[in-house]
């Protein structure tokens, strides 16, 4: 594991819990959740159709998308509900010093 | 007890209840009757991506043949013409004949048509399935001139997608306001605008007198003597529900198939879900019907329960959208029946709601935004009128006061 791919997304505290914040990077937008137990990452691009999932809802371990309510889990990327039926992309994510970083391959 | 499972008509409330039966009943036959030669699809994206050519036939199906086969659910492309209610049996047009012990009906809706006096019947086009979607786009493709009659949302999203494809669209509406049958004046003014700044033409208040056919030309001539001349006319004028095959039964018909909240209807083992249902909301007390994606979606999975003997209520609070143009607008709960209106935000860029109360209690929004804009507040609308909440106006007007606030301290 290269520890330059770790990019620093910003503190633990910019995000509520059970909720997310979109983050772009490079030409990719990702988003960042805090739920009960940590916080998670994946793509911030809904699968179905090219939508931001931030202002998507965060409820327990979902994220339901904010134009169809295609509804992923936030942990796996699993599609859960259609008309998102393709898995979302999930990234590592680590928290050091109160910040929080998240591994893009 | 294995059982003999008929659904008949193979769209989303029926392929949505065919795979739930599955999940609770291992044993039972289910077999799907389908009069359109495709598997169950999405309907949506039909005046919307596959006109536009951003999704394909391949991309509009819910499940590809392996999932169902894999499930044990069966599919057969027939058209069921004739129903013996008494002896639990269907007929096909051959007269192959089909004997159920449960039976769901998902037959869904059919285009109201326009009645014209002469023989031009043939010449107005209108869009319920993925056949009529590939001839309109077909014949539009050297069209230019079109013309839409009625601003429902079908009709609109017609007209986004034909004025994405370069198109003179019109619209022809005979009510004094765009979507007038659901949807809030002040929202659709807004999308009114989009359309007038997209360069579609917008006519309120007008009535279709009489189309005439001149040298492949039509003259579209309405009630205040105006004439509307154009190339191609489409009409999505609504539906009704398709009950034709059972008007001559004991079935109970109201504005379609009457259910309770378990999708039965008032024939013992016969069921019913989806557009073609009048269906019984226990949490609004009355009867409704409804067409749209997440209801026949949840109905048919409710319907599924309950010819499987998992005793279900049916209790979702209605939501539907429509995509014109980069705008998405979304439609939660009741919104006719309100003694008072509260607006959230006033620029489509970051989204505008118009959420519906009574007696203080929130009873519904219907919210406009670019992409998914007022997704999550909608969302988060539906859970609160769920729960019947007395919500505080100041935090539901002020959009720097994310909506979450309200569903956390239930
Ligand atoms: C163009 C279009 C765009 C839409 N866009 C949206 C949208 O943006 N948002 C939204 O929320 N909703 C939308 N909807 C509505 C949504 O698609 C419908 O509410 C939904 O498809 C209803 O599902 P259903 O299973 O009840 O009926 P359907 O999906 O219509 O399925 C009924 C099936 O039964 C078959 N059938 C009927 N009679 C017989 C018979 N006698 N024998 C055999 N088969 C029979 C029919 O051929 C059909 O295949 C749209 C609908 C259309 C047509
Ligand atoms: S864009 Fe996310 S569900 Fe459609």
């Amino acid at each position: 594991m290269s520890e330059e791919n770790w990019i620093e997304v910003g503190s633990t505290d910019s995000i509520e819990e059970e909720d997310l914040i979109r983050f772009d990077h490079q030409d990719k937008t990702f988003c960042v959740y805090r739920l009960t137990d940590g916080f998670y990452a994946t793509d911030g691009i809904c699968t179905h159709e090219a939508v931001h999932l931030e202002d998507g809802l965060v409820m327990d371990d979902e994220i339901e998308c904010p134009m169809h309510q295609g509804i992923f889990n936030i942990k796996s990327g699993e599609a859960l509900s259609p008309p998102a039926c393709e898995d979302l992309k999930t990234y590592p994510v680590k928290v050091d010093n109160d910040k929080i970083f998240i591994k893009i391959d | 007890m294995k059982k003999n499972i008929i659904i008949l008509g193979g769209g989303q409330a029926g392929i949505y209840a065919a795979r739930e039966i599955r999940q609770n009943d291992s044993e039972s036959n289910i077999k799907i009757l389908g009069e359109e030669n495709l598997l169950p699809y999405e309907r949506p994206p039909l005046s919307k991506d596959f006109l536009l050519d951003k999704k394909n036939e391949d991309d509009l199906y819910f499940h590809s043949i392996e999932v169902i086969k894999n499930e044990n659910i069966d599919f057969e492309n027939v058209l069921i013409n004739k129903v013996d209610f008494e002896h639990k049996k269907l007929f096909s047009k051959n007269e192959d004949v089909y004997t159920y012990d449960s039976l769901l009906i998902s037959t869904g809706s059919d285009n109201k048509r326009l009645s014209l006096d002469n023989n031009l019947s043939d010449d107005v086009y209108y869009l319920r399935n993925l056949e009529e979607a590939k001839i309109i786009k077909e014949k539009v493709s050297d069209k230019n001139k079109i013309t839409i009659i009625g601003g429902g949302f079908i009709g609109l999203e017609i007209a986004s997608s034909l004025s994405q494809l370069q198109k003179k669209v019109t619209v022809i509406e005979i009510g004094n306001q765009l979507m007038g049958r659901i949807i809030p004046k002040q929202i659709a003014d807004l999308v009114q605008n989009t359309h007038i700044e997209q360069g579609n033409e917008i006519i309120l208040n007008k009535q279709i007198d009489k189309i005439i056919k001149k040298n492949g030309i039509y003259e579209i001539l309405l009630n205040d003597n105006s004439i509307i001349e154009t190339d191609f006319v489409i009409a999505g004028i609504g539906s009704t529900p398709s009950v034709k095959l059972f008007e001559n039964t004991n079935l109970k018909l109201d504005n379609g198939i009457v259910t309770n909240q378990f999708c039965e209807t008032s024939i013992k083992d016969v069921y019913a879900a989806g557009d073609v249902c009048n269906f019984y909301h226990p949490f609004y007390e009355r009867n409704m019907r409804l067409e749209s994606y997440q209801h026949a979606q949840n109905h048919g999975i409710c319907a599924g329960k309950n010819i499987a003997g998992v005793k279900t209520e049916y209790t979702s609070i209605p939501w539907m959208w429509s995509d014109q143009f980069n705008l998405n607008l979304q439609l939660t709960g009741i919104c006719d029946d309100y003694d008072e209106i509260i607006a959230r935000g006033n620029d489509i860029n970051n989204g505008v709601i118009y959420f519906f109360l009574k007696n203080k209690i929130i009873k519904g929004a219907c919210g406009l935004g670019i992409a998914g804009k007022v997704g999550r507040d909608i969302r988060i609308t539906s859970k609160l009128t769920e729960k019947n909440t007395i919500v505080d106006k100041q935090i539901l007007s002020d959009q720097n006061q994310k909506l979450n606030k309200l569903i956390q301290k239930q």
